[in-house]
């Protein structure tokens, strides 16, 4: 694989930085990051192995991340790939990146890969019944990338430049009146290790309550299905599991009352065991475990928990 | 108010099988209104109730699938006043760089002050058409819209639930939003919104008539393919007696340890 010239970096969250620098250092000889916000962030963005960091400043608190996508589409020219994390704001910028510079776009990246100066990458498709390849094939390309993809970049001894990047007004008007911090605190299921699955089949919220209390003595974490967050509304959204909620990556998933459907079975794919419990012989989700009871999830449920007691 | 719902036909997903040599089977699945863009055209319904003087336009752009009836009625039964859409084959697995493309240019050829989408489609989720659609209109363009605050003549207010944060945006239209699947509950039709809706004007436009511009080759697909199953054990205890659950526990115990 030739890598290629250029990469431009810049993660909204700071949780992922370390990652998409390490996949921009892995596809790219120079890379390139965007910093937004304190000037403390330059020397972050360079320990994490920015070879130049792009300093668009501190920002105004009416202004959004999106906002800097004139800015940032300024600072990119040539060949070269855009890597940014696949959150919301990443995804907006990509779009916004990808009609200035009359690039590709590509959300959600799972693998990519370099071939002949073009990027090919994957990711779900159908509700996660299948992957789907591209190849972008424009001189700029703009890929949002999962969680988990690359091993994250170690601190080391920061290097590089720092340029400042002047503001660019953006054409279409959008005012931020008011930021609220997100009530309930906010979960990260993708780094668990240990996650257990709500489904329908868990029927009462008391149950819940015994599930959490299951993954206290676990050292769990709770999800759940889209019916439970969505429909429900029993459990947070940021909890739901699935190509159109949080992909995991666990050691151990424990599925309670949770039919497996695919969509959100291929959120739990690549755990190392899978255990489930189903009153239904016949659900799909047995298919995908390696463990499983078929019982009363009202008697398997408190059982479990006097078990890990003990 | 003038508001465009963009919505998409998609293949249902229950119905479609996996060939055996990886490749899906779509043939015989019947294709039905993206889940995401119920949302879209609710929340362009929501408007339309607190802004009181406005018009919802469908709006999509597709191959033959948007030639059925059946199709057309069950969209103009959720509350749009009209129908418009763009038919043509080179729009049949389209990516999303050239569906843009062509709602954009639909989107000039009637007019609009909002255009509201899905947060993504149900079969590619690219998660971009109307960020794209909105960038190449140089109109203010957000996603993951959870909340209509308030909505004026000129300009609308929405909550955006992030990660982190949620952001309160006053959008100055014309403007696109893209909503999120938690913005509401879309209602499930009327009897007799479902007779109403075979007497609203559907305008069927070709490529030709919005005027398209070139589409530049900028991605192409290689290949979709259900990815290879990992190897599980499929060891499965029948019964919730104490013996049992005691087993299971066992490799419950084995997996955290």
């Amino acid at each position: 694989m030739t890598k290629l010239t250029n990469a431009w970096v810049f993660s909204d969250s700071e949780a992922r930085l370390a990652d998409i620098i390490a996949g921009a250092k892995a596809l790219a000889d120079q890379v390139n990051v965007f910093v937004i916000g304190a000037e403390d962030k330059i020397t972050k963005a360079q320990i994490l192995g920015a070879d130049k960091v792009l300093y668009l400043g501190d920002k105004d608190s009416a202004r959004i991340v999106e906002d800097y996508a004139a800015t940032m589409a300024s600072a990119i020219e040539g060949n070269g790939l855009v890597l940014m994390a696949n959150s919301r704001r990443g995804k907006a910028l990509a779009s916004r990146l990808g009609i200035k510079l009359n690039a590709a776009v590509f959300n959600d990246a799972s693998e990519i890969s370099i071939e002949d100066g073009a990027v090919r990458a994957k990711h779900m498709v159908y509700g996660g019944l299948a992957l789907g390849e591209e190849r972008l094939l424009s001189d700029i390309k703009v890929v949002t990338l999962t969680a988990g993809v690359f091993e994250p970049a170690q601190a080391g001894e920061a290097q590089g430049e720092a340029v400042n990047v002047a503001f660019v007004e953006p054409k279409g008007q959008i005012k931020c009146i008011e930021r609220r911090v997100k009530e309930g605190e906010s979960v990260d299921l993708s780094v668990a290790k240990k996650v257990i699955g709500i489904g329908n089949g868990i029927s009462s919220q008391e149950n819940l309550g015994i599930a959490g209390k299951l993954a206290e003595l676990m050292g769990a974490e709770l999800g759940c299905t889209r019916p439970i967050a969505e429909t429900e509304k029993w459990m947070e959204k940021e909890r739901y599991i699935g190509v159109t909620g949080v992909m995991l990556k666990p050691e151990t998933y424990l599925a309670l009352g949770v039919s497996g459907q695919i969509q959100h079975v291929v959120g739990v794919n690549t755990a190392q065991t899978i255990l489930a419990v189903n009153k239904d012989k016949n659900a799909p989700i047995f298919q995908y475990a390696d463990y499983g009871l078929v019982g009363d999830i009202n008697k398997v449920l408190p059982a479990l928990v006097k078990a890990l007691e003990a | 108010m003038n508001i465009i719902a963009c919505y998409k036909l998609v293949p249902e997903d229950q119905d479609i099988t996996v060939n055996p040599d990886g490749s899906l089977d779509t043939s015989r699945a019947e294709f039905k209104i993206n889940t995401f863009d119920l949302n879209a055209i609710e929340a362009a319904v929501d408007i339309k109730a607190m802004q009181g003087d406005a018009t919802i336009t469908a709006l999509s752009v597709g191959g033959k699938a948007l030639e059925a009836v059946k199709a057309r009625k069950d969209v103009l039964s959720r509350g749009p006043d009209s129908l418009a859409l763009v038919i043509d084959e080179q729009f049949e697995q389209a990516l999303p760089h050239h569906t843009a493309r062509a709602i954009a240019a639909a989107a000039q050829k009637t007019g609009f002050d909002l255009i509201i989408c899905g947060d993504g489609s149900g079969d590619l989720y690219a998660q971009q058409v109307g960020l794209l659609a909105g960038e190449l209109l140089e109109v203010a363009t957000i996603n993951g819209v959870s909340k209509i605050v308030a909505a004026t003549e000129s300009s609308i207010t929405v909550e955006r639930a992030l990660d982190d944060e949620v952001e309160v945006l006053e959008i100055t239209l014309p403007a696109v939003i893209a909503v999120s699947a938690d913005i509401n509950n879309p209602k499930i039709p009327s009897m007799k919104a479902i007779l109403g809706a075979a007497k609203k004007p559907v305008n069927a436009m070709t490529v030709a008539d919005i005027e398209m511009t070139q589409v530049p080759a900028l991605a192409e697909t290689i290949a979709v393919n259900a990815p290879k199953q990992k190897q599980r054990q499929q060891i499965v205890i029948e019964g919730d007696d104490d013996e049992q659950i005691a087993a299971f526990v066992a490799h419950l115990r084995n997996a955290i340890n």
